[in-house]
């Protein structure tokens, strides 16, 4: 390094600091996160708070990748489901009748995903809001019925029996409780860095921008097509992690996962928690896996509160949790700043 | 407008808060207060469609535990059930489940679950070990594939094999005395009523080789509308229908097929006819349907069993169902296991249940076994009979044999791989 470049790169350092600092905040938040969670098991006993969180995983997973069609591209898929379901099948399928390691049935399960999706997508994402949501719940509806006749394969109605093994790989043995939940979390805090990524890129605002004016977009020469049927493979591929949490958690794997009404929670949590922020699904998930949680304990009359809670927020907030908190945050800002 | 102060969390706000933290805190406390008690989870289904399987699964259960802890308890301890929905979803079953005994402290199961439901609570029980009783599964893999066998379950439902060869042989004997040659099926579109279907006319034509099935229709589950099925059989003029349509699927599709006098023109076998919640519903009952007990009272034809449902129908102010009498069994049966063992602890009346004969109302001679080497349920009533469009319904049932039960399912089991 010659003296004018050793003073050159003096003065660029803490520029380069700077951004270095904030192109890995997500990284680090999602460090710090990921520890937090994973140390969770060092500090409570709690077999149920670690449940929680399995589930919150394989559910935020679903609903996060979900907004990326919702809210980025402004796909409202109503089937966004059957890839949550494919991926759980997929997964358990393949462990089952196999044998294979863990990670390779992970990967292959990816891949069997992004296949289906690149085939329905292309056919779907031709299409605009209500045809693209009803096509979608359509393929949805296909998979479905596919899992309840193709009983022979698929076990029918009643699920992928017998449990899905779960040999030990890399030291990590799924089939422990506390090995199942450090797993859970770091698919999860990988698979929000992953889409957060997605949703920072400049691809990211050409969704956005396809959302805003699909024309537009168009015109400045960019192949609608090809990025929304992007978005729809990388979509799919999230909640198909999802669905192998699910299958894991539940060591199995059942039609209900493939049905329109996980879809339908899907949507729910998203009005829940926002679409506008990236986290809103996130919150939308706890909120709701909560509610569930507690109202369940206490009637069976769940449908009334949930279905309160749903005017509430569709009448009374008129948006999310994360958005409501997000504008309010904005305009608490601006009043102090006195504008 | 300036503001004289910036507003922080609301009085209304902070009492909810306070009320939220109060109920988070005493909520341990609450299920604490009783520790000597013993706890049995209970994930059944309380809303939606099926809503009445775990309404009247848990009436019957609630009837005997009341007789259970009058009588000093399981062990010594007084049992508290917690009962909890699943909606119907097997990842919620198994949530429910798992919950009930990581956090509520419940120390055996009762597996109140259908279909896909049980197999997720199969799957519960296998990895936390607790002691679980299924009760309301008919699916006969459950038990019988020994993938599915784990020491900690047990079954006290029907089975359906168990059905089906007494269906077979007791249609099979009518078919040959009237002559019965072409047979049609109409059975709802899902696991239970394909396979169901396919193992009776297995049997049916295992005893009666010369019937032919002629027609199949396969409804959608909860169809509203039979019309077209009802038109399919007629156009086909079977001499006999078969079908496993349940609840309120077959009172629809009675009263729908009433219409076309459907009934005066074949002989009717409908398996889940013999069971108050379909006896009670439908508008003109047909004279003359054949049916497979579900829960009845005049079968078997003893004051035990008549007097159960009596008391049943006096504290609900209805009639059992099916699930009632299986879910009454587990309990039974968990009692006499517990007073074996001499505790409550789930290892212990797991090894006291296998194989265990006790009393029980619902036997077909008055006793149940639990089998030791499947940890399934034999020995209950079983029979077929045909219905008349008052009470008793169905006066006179006849009896299955459960020594040819046992020869055919074993024969069954080995054509399965099972053995």
């Amino acid at each position: 390094m010659t003296e004018l470049e050793a003073g050159r790169a003096q003065t660029l350092v803490p520029a380069r600091g700077g951004t270095a600092l904030r192109r890995y905040r997500d990284v680090l938040i999602a460090l710090i996160a990921f520890a937090v969670l994973a140390s969770l098991p060092l500090f409570t006993g709690s077999k149920a708070l670690l449940d929680f969180v399995i589930r919150c995983s394989a559910y935020g997973l679903f609903a996060t990748s979900l907004n990326l069609l919702v809210g980025y591209t402004g796909l409202t898929s109503f089937g966004h489901g059957m890839f949550f379901g494919l991926g759980a099948y997929s997964f358990g399928l393949i462990m089952q009748k196999l044998g294979v390691p863990i990670p390779i049935a992970f990967v292959a399960t990816l891949a069997i995903t992004a296949m289906v999706a690149a085939v329905i997508g292309a056919i779907c994402v031709r299409l605009k809001e209500i045809y693209f949501a009803f096509v979608t719940l359509a393929f949805q509806m296909l998979i479905h019925s596919t899992i309840l006749s193709w009983a022979s394969f698929t076990g029918g109605d009643q699920g992928l029996r017998g449990g899905i093994p779960r040999p030990a790989f890399l030291g990590i043995d799924l089939s422990n409780h506390v090995h199942l939940y450090v797993t859970s979390c770091a698919l999860l805090i990988l698979g929000l860095l992953a889409m957060r990524q997605i949703a920072q890129s400049p691809f990211g605002y050409t969704l956005r921008m396809i959302r805003d004016n699909a024309a537009r977009a168009s015109f400045l020469g960019i192949d609608v097509w090809r990025a929304k049927l992007t978005v729809f493979v990388l979509a799919a591929l999230f909640a198909s992690m999802g669905g192998m949490v699910m299958a894991l958690f539940v060591s199995g794997a059942y039609p209900e996962f493939a049905y329109w009404t996980i879809s339908g929670e899907a949507i729910f949590i998203n009005m829940l928690g926002g679409v506008s922020t990236f986290l809103g699904p996130m919150v939308g998930t706890v909120l709701l896996l909560l509610l569930n949680d507690t109202v369940t304990r206490f009637t069976e009359y769940h449908g009334i509160v949930l279905g309160v809670v749903i005017l509430f927020f569709a009448l009374g907030l008129r948006k999310g949790l994360l958005d409501f908190v997000a504008e309010w945050y904005a305009y608490r800002r601006d009043a102090g700043e006195g504008r | 407008m300036t503001r004289t102060r910036t507003p922080g969390i609301s009085r209304r706000s902070t009492l909810a808060l306070m009320g939220a933290g109060a109920m988070t805190f005493a909520a341990p406390w609450v299920a604490r207060a009783q520790a000597k008690t013993i706890k049995i989870g209970m994930p059944t289904i309380l809303s939606g469609r099926v809503a009445q399987l775990g309404t009247s699964s848990r009436n019957a259960v609630m009837l005997e535990v009341e007789k259970v802890n009058a009588a000093g308890g399981l062990a010594g301890r007084q049992i508290e059930m917690v009962i909890r929905d699943s909606k119907g979803q097997p990842q919620e079953a198994a949530r429910v489940a798992r919950e009930l005994v990581n956090t509520d402290g419940c120390e055996l199961l009762i597996d109140a679950e259908a279909s896909s439901g049980a197999f997720a609570v199969h799957e519960v029980a296998r990895d936390l070990g607790v002691f679980c009783i299924h009760t309301n599964s008919e699916t006969s893999a459950l038990t019988a594939d020994p993938k599915q066998h784990i020491p900690n379950a047990f079954r006290t439902a029907r089975q359906g094999v168990h059905d089906s060869i007494v269906g077979g042989s007791y249609a099979a004997a009518i078919a040959k005395a009237k002559g019965l040659k072409k047979w049609a099926t109409c059975s709802p579109d899902y696991a239970y009523g394909r396979d169901t279907t396919a193992e009776f006319t297995l049997y049916l034509k295992r005893f009666a080789p010369e019937v032919e099935i002629i027609s199949e229709s396969w409804p959608k589950l909860f169809q509203p509308d039979y019309t077209e099925v009802v038109t399919k059989i007629l156009q086909a003029k079977p001499q006999a229908l078969y079908s496993c349509l349940w609840g309120g699927d077959l009172t629809s599709y009675i009263d729908q097929a009433n219409i076309y006098a459907m009934f005066g023109q074949m002989e009717v076998f409908a398996v889940n006819m013999a069971d108050y919640t379909a006896l009670t519903v439908v508008k003109n009952l047909p004279k003359g349907i054949h049916s497979g007990n579900r829960y009845i009272k005049t079968f078997p034809a003893t004051p035990e069993n008549a007097a159960w449902g009596d008391a049943y129908k006096a504290k609900y102010n209805e009639y059992p169902t099916n699930w009632s009498w299986e879910n009454a069994t587990a309990i039974m049966l968990m009692a006499e296991a517990a007073k074996k063992a001499n505790s409550a602890d789930g290892k212990k009346i797991a090894e006291a249940l296998k194989g265990l004969t006790i009393k029980c109302p619902f036997g077909a001679d008055g006793t149940v076994t639990m089998r030791g080497d499947d940890h399934t349920l034999v020995g209950y009533a079983i029979g077929w009979g045909t219905t008349i469009p008052q009470e008793p319904y169905v006066p006179e049932v006849k009896a299955g044999d459960w020594k040819t039960i046992f020869e055919l399912e074993a024969e069954w089991k080995k054509s399965k791989g099972y053995t």
